[in-house]
Order: structure tokens, then sequence, then C-alpha cells
């Protein structure tokens, strides 16, 4: 082919437009990660600031520094704590998919057992943790049990809910194609609903990660100093009662990293599970 | 493979109290391809899945089956216009699929042969998404194959292609299903007048059957007869409405 129109054929103007584009692009994906950070970096100048020019005394507001100096100092003690926040908000998650999971494919098998159960499942959910906690903790008790359960109410019924949607939403035309194939209801939950749920579930996985380190806190807080209670949540009471403000700091920070790892975890099982097949996750789809 | 049987229809069939068609008799010679042509509504679709036997919300009231008094179920595979291709496997666990569920030891050899003839040997190991949408017709056709079933039918696979992959589709669909019961539902009068062996028009009012050009199918898209067949189907298709 040839191309008569000068405007179009000069290849140096073609070039710098692509050129262009690429830089754009490039700057987009750099900035992408430096302004977060440098915005991270102005937020904890300021907070120095502020307390240094203030004189503001360390049991009210400690500074970045004293947080960071205590983290390094209780490091031994925080990690502790933390690994026990940890222990119980992944086995909760643990719990709530395996609870969330079997419900749901019991539920998708049968509309009687889903007419049953589904309002308790809703009112276990909308019911503060909070305001059942304490009678958790009077019923059962093994003091981890305890936890576990509280953690596991608020985490189960996101996966819950995402994987019914999911194990309903398989196409319609594919459920016919497996019943010209003869295939058994336990096929069709293997081979065709359990995958098309998939992507659902993950998404609920997401939530869930998050509120089963919400869920093991709150347990914390209420189960209080007795028994293994050694947790962050813990940490940080006690801190409080004695006016250790940046260890409560420190612990705070923990606990908020440990929910940024979850997810940020999380998203990348749901990503490499899906990036082949599903549309959320495969690059460069029309 | 095993002789394919005839296909017969009679009655009227109606969806929560609405009735979708009929009352008509239609009959479907064993070992052709039928062209099922018709606008859109009139129950082209109902009578392919009557004879799937996936009707649930379908109240039959009349026959449907095999001229050869055998139940149909398990010698019926479909191709629809959605590719049913599962997005999780590959272009070859999905020709492999009824196998699987039948708890067969999969045959990959057979299956790549199969993907060859189609053509799609390259990408054997693609998921569906890459590939294009008469690649993926294509990977349905070899799954069609692959199940070697007596009778198929076609709920307008080729309607979402464009012109030359949808000429190039009919003619290698004539080709690989040849000597099987084809129905053939499609409201493309181009697609009709190419391909049908027998050619029923299904209208609101009745069902009729015109008749096919004299050459053997796949026609010539361009074929003074193809042309002027397609021509009539269209006069009946306006004349109808």
């Amino acid at each position: 082919m040839t191309v008569t129109d000068p405007t179009i054929s000069d290849p140096v103007m073609v070039d710098e437009e692509e050129t262009r584009r690429a830089r754009a692009r490039r700057i987009e994906r750099i900035a992408k990660w430096v302004l977060p950070v440098v915005m991270m970096g102005l937020t904890l100048l300021v907070w120095d600031r502020i307390v240094v020019w203030n004189e503001i005394p360390h049991y009210i507001l400690p500074g970045p520094r004293l947080v960071f100096a205590t983290l390094v100092e209780d490091w031994a003690m925080l990690f502790d704590a933390l690994l026990v926040t940890l222990q119980i908000t992944l086995m909760a998650l643990a719990v709530a998919v395996i609870g969330g999971v079997g419900l749901a494919v019991l539920f998708t098998q049968s509309r009687w057992i889903e007419m049953s159960f589904y309002p308790y499942a809703v009112i276990l959910q909308v019911t503060p943790v909070v305001s059942i906690a304490p009678l958790i903790f009077i019923y059962v008790e093994n003091r981890m049990a305890g936890l576990l359960i509280c953690a596991w109410i608020v985490a189960f019924f996101p996966v819950l809910a995402n994987t019914t949607l999911g194990l309903n939403s398989a196409d319609h035309n594919l459920r016919d194609l497996f019943r010209i194939y003869g295939a058994t209801r336990w096929q069709r939950l293997r081979f065709l609903q359990l995958p098309s749920a998939l992507p659902y579930f993950l998404g609920g996985l997401r939530i869930a990660g998050g509120l089963s380190l919400i869920g093991a806190v709150v347990a914390e807080y209420v189960a209080g100093t007795g028994g293994i209670g050694s947790g962050l949540a813990f940490r940080i009471l006690e801190a409080g009662y004695r006016l250790n403000i940046p260890r409560m700091f420190a612990a705070l920070f923990l606990i908020a990293a440990t929910g940024v790892v979850i997810f940020a975890g999380l998203s990348f099982l749901s990503h490499m599970l899906l990036r082949k097949w599903h549309e959320s996750a495969m690059q460069g789809s029309t | 493979m095993i002789t394919a049987p005839g296909l017969s229809l009679s009655g009227t069939a109606d969806i929560a109290g609405t009735r979708v068609f009929g009352p008509l008799e239609m009959r479907v010679p064993a070992g052709r391809w039928t062209c099922l042509l018709g606008p859109s509504g009139v129950g082209k679709s109902t009578i392919l899945r009557t004879f799937a036997g996936i009707d649930d919300e379908v109240a039959l009231d009349g026959t449907c089956g095999a001229d050869d008094g055998a139940p149909l179920a398990g010698r019926v595979a479909l191709m629809a216009q959605s590719d049913l291709l599962m997005p999780w496997l590959t272009v070859l666990d999905n020709a492999l699929l009824g196998a699987r569920l039948r708890g067969e030891t999969p045959d990959r050899d057979a299956a790549r042969a199969i993907l060859s003839r189609v053509g799609l040997e390259a990408h054997s190991d693609k998921k569906p998404g890459a590939l294009s949408g008469g690649q993926r017709q294509r990977a349905a056709l070899a799954r069609t194959l692959m199940e070697d079933r007596p009778v198929v039918l076609l709920d307008e696979p080729f309607s979402a292609l464009d012109a030359a992959t949808r000429a190039r589709m009919q003619d290698l669909a004539a080709e690989l299903l040849r000597g099987r019961t084809v129905l053939h539902v499609t409201h493309d009068a181009a697609e009709a007048a190419r391909l049908g062996e027998r050619i029923l028009l299904l209208t609101e009012h009745e069902l009729q059957t015109v008749a096919p050009p004299d050459t053997p199918m796949p026609r010539a898209a361009d074929g003074e007869e193809t042309l002027a067949a397609q021509g009539r189907l269209t006069r009946c298709l306006l004349e109808a409405a």
C-alpha cells in the first residue's frame, strides 16, 4: 500500500507522537509509586514538625521518630503480639473460607436449606460482633476458640454471599450444555459452578481478609487480659493504661501494616488465579 | 459412526401459558442438512431446545423425537451463537470436556487431530479468551466433532462472525458434519441458501418447505442458483411478515 498524503506519511511526526505517548505512560507508571511515597514522607515530616515546634509531650502525641524508636525497642514484645493476632486472623480466615464456601454449596444444592438458614447468616452478619463477643466469652471456656468464633462471625459472610452469587451465576447456556452431556449434579458443581464462582469467591475473600483482622482485634479487646490475651489489641489496651502512647502508635502501625499485607497478598493470589481467563484480571483484552 | 436418525416434531408448545409455536408438523430427514429459517421470535430456538431435551420451561402438547423410536438423549450435540466454551479451560481441554464428564480417559491425540482439522493446532493450549470469535467457533466445532453425535443442532452458530469468517466456517462445518442429521436454525436467508439440503421456513402462521437449489451444498455464495434461492427465501420472509 502506498500512502500519498504527505502529512500522514511523515515518519518523524508519527514517531514524535509515539514517543510522547510512551513518555506519558512511563511517567504515569513511576508516579503511581512515587506520589504515595512522597505524600507519606511529607505527612511524617509535618507530623514531626508539629510535635517539635509545639513541644507536645510524648504522652499526648509522640513524634514519628519516637514511634519508630519504640517499634525497634519493643520489637520482641510487639512481634510476639503480632504473631498471636496474625494466628487468630489467619485461622479465622481459613474457617471463614471453609464455612462460607461449604454453606454456599449447600445453599445452591437445596432451596430448602437456603430458605431455612440464610436469614440466620444475615442476622449473624448484621449484629455487631462487639455486642455478641461478651456472651461468647461467657459460654466458651477456651479463649482461643472464643477469639476464633468472633473473628469468624465477622469474616464468613462476604465469602458466603459472594460464593452463593457466583455459584448461581454460571452461564445458563453452559448449564444447558452440561445437561446435553448428561452431567451429574456433582459434575455440574465441580466443573461448571465452582470455576464460575471463583472470581466472585476471590472478591469475597479479599473483603474477608480485612474483616477477619478486624474481628480478631475486636475480640481481643473484649476478651481483655485473661488467658492468652497478648495480641496486638491487648498490647494497645495495656499501653493505654500505662500512658505509653508511643507503644500504642507502634502497635497500631503493625496492625495497619498487617491489614495491608493481607489485602495485597489476597489481591496477588486473585490475580494469579484469574489472569489467564477472567476479564477482571486479563491484560490487553478488548 | 452410528447411523443418523431423522427427527420429527408435531404438536403445539407453550411457555407459561403463551403459545410459542404450532400446531405444526415437522420432519428433519436423516443424514441431511436441514435449515430452519424464520424471523426472530417464532419459536425456532424453542424447537431446537425441545429436540435437545433442555426444554423444562416448554409445555409440549404433541410428540418429539427420533424417527427410529429410540430416545434422543445422548445422541445430540449442540452449537450455539455463543461458543459455549469454558473460559478457564484450554481449547484442548474444552474439546475433551464431554469425555471427562463421561469419566472416560481423555483421548488427547484424537482431540489434537480434530483441532488440526479445524485449523487450531497452534492454539490448543490457549484459553478461549485469547482467541478471535471465528477461532472460538472453530473450537466449538471441534468439540462437537469430538463428541461424534449423529444428530447436531446448530442455533445460529455463525451469526456473530464477520462475512468472510462466516463463509469459511460454513464450508468447514458443511464438510465436517457431512452424514449427520443437522438441524440448523438461522435467520439468514443467504446462509440457508448456501447450506440447506432441505429448507423449512417457519413463520408465525405456518411451517412451509421451500425447495433448495439443486446443486450440492456447500454452494458458492455468489452462485447463480444460491443467489436466486436467497432471493426467493427473502421474498417469503417479507411476505410472511
